[in-house]
């Protein structure tokens, strides 16, 4: 408990060992897991219960973006419901800003959902005998606040996703991808630090989503609040999130950012996701670099102050314009003043790929001495 | 012990029982055929004192402000037919025995579904009682209610108070039992009390099945109340019944048209006011 005291300014979400077990028998099913550790499949026979998220620990930072991604039946939509107990673990901790959800009362635990948690949901849900202005101070009017004052949070929030003009429309009235815009609003009209997004926008056409995705990070951002996003689409997660979980079978076998996941899949089936994924924007000159010692001796006539400069985090796109340029075979990177190690097209090849260079430092030393 | 005998001293027990039940009841009884009679009354004069034109007037502007001028301009002349043919006074006196009974139903319906919705340990118990009033033939009601409160308006209301009580119950309870489970999350998720979950969000969710509630009680309380011409209801359902006894074929005929009359408007009527409380609501 102090430990997490004193990390609450920085950890706002923080899953300790979470499980969620569905069923009639779900205490000895849990029971079960916890003394002799049977599999998924076993307590699905032997207890006849469905395990939804299995020891799944996390933290969410303050300000941060952390999207988690998965199938369907990955258990996502059950993780994120246990964030704010609209689903009650079967075992282990969730705290939400140091304080253990499962131990507030119902009326604390009305009072963190209404002013620190909130929540957009894939339906939207926004009530259809309500206008829309009415629908964004609905969290307002649960909390008791006068008319005046939540209309007027209301129109700010209306205003901050370019909704306006909507105000008195009926939700019936909008379309899907302004009735989503209203949820957002909804969400942010109570001020919560942290917005639990479950797949707000896995119901809109491409174009719509992306415009979303975009407005939705810069606005997340701009208010400095936290996320949790849930999506199963891993082109969403990495748009949005500044870190990504990848969810399977209830249990979280990868986070990381997405550079990281990219670079560096877990295993097998996170491989596979991120196969069709585009390393252009993802990989930076920091994981694919060539050191400079290693390119001095591939290429000892070269004098690296004459290659172009670039920066640790420009990514592969921007460096293969940069080597467009450049008359020479090499880009300089630089950080603070010194060069720190040297991009050559081959680095920009494996980046494409998406191997990091010090899984294959080998090949590197090889094909340097070949080109030497 | 013979057939026979079992059967009669069965019949001698209930008559035994009944009996007990309107000596030693009798204040009850009386009591509560007073309170009956005091409601209907009361509506019954808000509707009989003002001349026949008014009321027809009256009815016409509520038509038009709930489903339109054509059907004002009908409710009216139709009205103003029931006068025509003489059968004003009972036209009214069965406009507010439907109305007592409806009324009456609905404070106790309405407020049971409710219940019924929210614990489903309370609708277990509820159900097979709707079950059983509804499967009995509808004029049973109206045996032991002259029994105890005797003949008269009273008991016309008591059993059509019976019969009018189920439809609003269970549409009611089905209604809030409907809420779409994404709204009863939303809410959880917004913080709300009890209370406000149920005034916020489930509520108006249930509003359309209710009011189909309430319509369809109004028809069966229209339809239980002509049955009840037999116990001294008074209005269209006696004078049905008198004309029935004499074979007065064309007063019971204009006595079923004056009913026809009635039923329409008041179901219209009805129907309109639900359908503009869930245009309300969309």
């Amino acid at each position: 408990m102090t430990m997490a005291t004193i990390n609450s300014d920085e950890v706002l979400i923080d899953c300790q060992s979470v499980w969620k077990i569905f069923g009639k028998n779900a205490p000895a099913a849990m029971d079960a897991v916890v003394q002799q550790g049977l599999s998924k499949t076993r307590i699905l026979q032997n207890h006849g219960c469905v395990v939804g998220v299995s020891d799944v620990s996390l933290q969410v930072r303050r300000g941060e973006i952390f999207c988690i991604m998965g199938l369907s039946g990955s258990g996502k939509s059950t993780l994120i419901r246990l964030l704010n107990k609209l689903i009650t673990p079967s075992s282990g901790k969730v705290l939400v800003k140091g304080k253990d959800v499962s131990s507030l009362s119902p009326a604390q635990l009305r009072e963190v959902r209404a002013r620190h948690i909130g929540m957009v949901f894939q339906s939207v849900a926004l009530l259809p005998n309500r206008t829309v202005l009415e629908n964004t101070a609905f969290g307002l009017e649960v909390q008791g606040v006068g008319k005046a004052a939540r209309y007027k949070v209301a129109e700010q929030a209306l205003a901050k996703v370019g909704l306006s003009e909507w105000t008195s429309r009926y939700p019936s009235e909008l379309s899907g991808g302004m009735q989503q815009r209203v949820g957002l609003a909804r969400a942010l009209t109570a001020d919560p630090e942290i917005i639990l997004m479950d797949e707000p926008f896995s119901a809109l056409d491409p174009l719509i989503r992306r415009q979303l995705q975009d407005e939705f990070r810069l606005l997340t951002k701009e208010l400095g609040k936290s996320a949790v996003f849930i999506t199963h689409d891993l082109d969403e997660a990495i748009r949005i999130g500044d870190r990504i979980a990848i969810m399977k079978d209830g249990a979280i076998i990868q986070v990381g950012t997405a550079e990281e996941i990219v670079l560096n899949p877990a295993d097998d089936y996170v491989a596979e996701f991120v196969a069709g994924i585009s390393r252009l924007h993802l990989v930076k000159a920091h994981s694919v670099m060539t050191s400079v010692q290693a390119y001095k001796a591939a290429q000892p006539t070269c004098d690296i102050s004459r290659l172009i400069q670039t920066s640790l985090d420009a990514d592969i796109d921007e460096l293969i314009s940069l080597t467009m340029k450049s008359r020479r075979d090499g880009l300089a990177v630089v950080d603070n003043g010194t060069v720190v190690g040297i991009i050559t097209p081959r680095d920009l090849l494996r980046g494409v790929q998406g191997i990091p260079n010090e899984l294959a430092p080998v090949a590197t030393a090889n094909a340097m001495e070949a080109s030497a | 012990m013979s057939m026979p005998d079992f059967s009669s001293q069965f019949d001698a027990s209930i008559d035994t029982g009944l009996e007990w039940l309107s000596d030693n009841g009798e204040f009850v009884f009386d009591a509560v055929n007073a309170v009956l009679n005091g409601i209907y009354e009361g509506v019954l004069w808000c509707v009989a004192y003002p001349p026949h034109y008014v009321v027809a007037i009256v009815m016409a502007w509520i038509g038009w402000r709930l489903a339109g001028v054509r059907f004002a301009i009908l409710a009216g002349l139709a009205l103003l037919f029931c006068d025509l043919i003489g059968l004003w006074p009972e036209t009214v006196s069965t406009l507010a025995l439907v109305l007592t009974a409806t009324v009456l139903a609905l404070v106790v319906a309405i407020p049971l579904g409710v219940i019924a919705g929210l614990a489903p340990a309370f609708d277990r118990v509820v159900d097979p009682c709707l079950d059983l009033i509804q499967t009995m033939p509808p004029y049973i009601y109206l045996l032991p209610a002259i029994a105890l409160l005797g003949y008269g308006p009273a008991t016309a209301l008591l059993a059509t108070f019976i019969v009018a009580l189920p439809p609003a119950l269970r549409l009611t309870s089905l209604g809030i039992r409907m809420t779409p489970k994404e709204f009863i999350e939303l809410g959880e998720a917004s913080g709300v009390t009890g209370i406000q979950m149920f005034f916020k969000i489930r509520l108006p969710f249930a509003l359309p099945s209710i009011m189909a509630g309430v319509n369809q009680s109004l028809m069966m309380a229209f339809g239980m109340v002509v049955i009840a011409g037999i116990v001294g209801s008074g209005g269209l359902g006696e004078a049905i019944y008198g004309s029935i006894r004499t074979l007065d074929i064309a007063k019971s005929i204009n006595a079923a048209i004056a009913i026809v009359i009635l039923t329409m408007i008041l179901d219209r009527l009805a129907q309109s006011a639900a359908q503009a409380r869930v245009r309300a609501s969309k």
